[in-house]
């Protein structure tokens, strides 16, 4: 009898054990599909219509990527509003606004910064259960299905539908309270490869080189420019540097780790910006603080655009603002536990 | 006897006759096995196919294994009357219901809700036209960014920028 029970006993253990090592698995699989996501959005040429959802707004865009030997090129476009497109190149933003090149940003001079590093693809489990949900078509592509359900209210959940072949997301969905869908993307129409237009690319470089060229010389002094770039301050200081910069978030949502800190130029601000990023491997939030030049702008107040949420405030003569992709009180929450360290 | 009972069953007897004939025949048990078995001959011959034997005594006995119900014959009625309030409720309910959905779903109701949201938003314009260019740091750092690729950078041009 004894015998029998202590037979049942290493069958129950095994068993367990067996599912167990089933449910790891599943969760590193899936945690294999994130970084062939994060691969794929790089190394694919691919070009396709989506319709981004939020807010009880719809919007159709057209996206291409393309890999040149030198860097990515992609380009974004609306199809329906206003025109408004967005390009990306070697770190480098360019928007055009009213017919009008802009160039917002540039990370130029800095090394590309992976903001999904292996080590935070490994930490997800810890925030997220991960659950796989079967395979369901979208834009006549076979798609796998999976779920970061987060282990928190502090954070929205993420539904992906990765196409196995390219490791391509073709649709991301935002779930917010009681799932309720926050924001979606969703490709209507792929083309994962194959010949895809690359004329845009030559105006764009062309471009690139000749607003480098006016900066190179006017070396550092761009204030008698006019234009389009006329805003733009030096690359060198939009760059940003990386700092200790002192500040510290105490009420982050757990398992929020910080990727970044740097002192940037911003558009429109006179004085530099300290920009602390954190994140739990899905979703980050950047910190901004700013002294307070007491312009009528720094009034407190929440913006929210899918699943992004901003909150500006003012605490003591410091501007702070809180931006990222998790739910209003979280930015919020965030915000007020902005600390120098040593107060 | 026999004869007056075929005479009442062929119709054959005055009224005051066939009366006294049935008070007879209910107190003579013999009689009233006749009379059964005029009827069962009469049946038979009318119908051959339904043959029964006894049916009368079955149904008799089957009535007395009955239990007997004892209600008042006005609740009944009450019972019926509610029913009827409550299912005339529950259509009035749907009628309603229907109504409601209707004026949910009229063109009109809808940006109503939207404009009452953003009204309940403690959005500041200014707030919003500056956004963007917070919008547009955080995202280069987002883990969004790698995963959506350029499609993410979609806040940041969305429609939101011309409501400046």
């Amino acid at each position: 009898m004894k015998l029998h029970l202590a037979f049942c006993e290493t069958l129950l253990f095994g068993l367990l054990l067996v599912s167990a090592n089933a449910f790891a698995s599943e969760e590193r699989s899936s945690l294999d599909w994130l970084r062939q996501v994060v691969y794929a959005t790089h190394q694919t040429d691919y070009t396709g219509v989506f319709v981004y959802q939020h807010d009880n707004r719809v919007e159709t865009s057209r996206i291409t990527h393309v890999v040149e030997p030198d860097s990515e090129y992609e380009k974004l476009e609306s199809l329906d509003g206003p025109k408004r497109e967005i390009i990306r190149h070697h770190g480098q933003i360019w928007c055009y606004i009213n017919q009008q090149m802009e160039q917002v940003d540039s990370r130029q001079g800095r090394n590309r910064f992976p903001s999904l590093l292996p080590e935070q693809i490994s930490a997800l489990s810890s925030n997220y259960r991960i659950k796989e949900g079967g395979s369901e078509r979208v834009a006549e592509h076979t798609t796998k299905v999976i779920l970061f359900q987060p282990k928190d209210n502090l954070r929205y959940a993420h539904k992906i539908w990765v196409h196995p072949d390219s490791g391509l997301l073709l649709k991301a969905a935002v779930l917010g309270d009681k799932n309720k869908l926050v924001e979606q993307y969703a490709f209507t129409q792929v083309q994962i490869g194959g010949n895809i237009d690359r004329s845009w690319i030559h105006t764009i470089a062309s471009n690139a080189n000749a607003a480098s060229g006016v900066q190179q010389s006017v070396s550092e002094d761009s204030v008698s420019l006019d234009g389009a770039i006329s805003h733009t301050p030096p690359e060198k200081s939009k760059g940003g540097a990386y700092v200790g910069s002192g500040w510290m978030v105490n009420a982050l949502p757990q398992g929020f780790k910080k990727t970044l800190e740097i002192q940037r130029h911003m558009r429109g601000k006179h004085a530099p910006v300290t920009q602390l990023v954190f994140s739990d491997g899905l979703s980050a939030i950047s910190v901004f603080i700013e002294p307070a030049d007491g312009d009528e702008d720094d009034t407190e107040g929440l913006v929210s655009r899918g699943a992004m949420n901003l909150y500006h405030k003012v605490v003591e003569k410091n501007l702070y603002t809180v931006v990222g992709e998790v739910p209003p009180h979280t930015v919020m929450q965030v915000l007020d536990s902005v600390r120098l360290s040593g107060k | 006897m026999k004869q007056e009972i075929s005479s009442l069953m062929d119709g054959e007897l005055f009224e005051d006759e066939a009366e006294g004939l049935l008070d007879r025949i209910k107190h003579d048990s013999s009689s009233l096995m006749d009379w059964e078995m005029y009827h069962l001959i009469g049946d038979v011959l009318r119908q051959p196919e339904h043959i029964h034997c006894d049916l009368s005594a079955r149904v008799r006995k089957r009535m007395q294994d009955e239990p007997v119900i004892l209600a008042p014959r006005g609740r009944a009625v009450k019972q019926k009357v509610r029913a009827f309030a409550l299912s005339a409720a529950a259509s009035l309910l749907a009628v309603g219901m229907v109504v409601w959905m209707s004026l949910q779903i009229s063109p009109e109701a809808a940006p109503q809700i939207a404009m009452q949201q953003t009204a309940n938003r403690p959005v500041n314009l200014q707030i919003q036209s500056n956004s963007n260019e917070y919008l547009m740091a955080h995202q280069e750092f987002s883990p969004s960014t790698e995963m959506n690729g350029g499609a993410s950078y979609i806040h940041t041009v969305s429609y939101g920028t011309d409501e400046k």
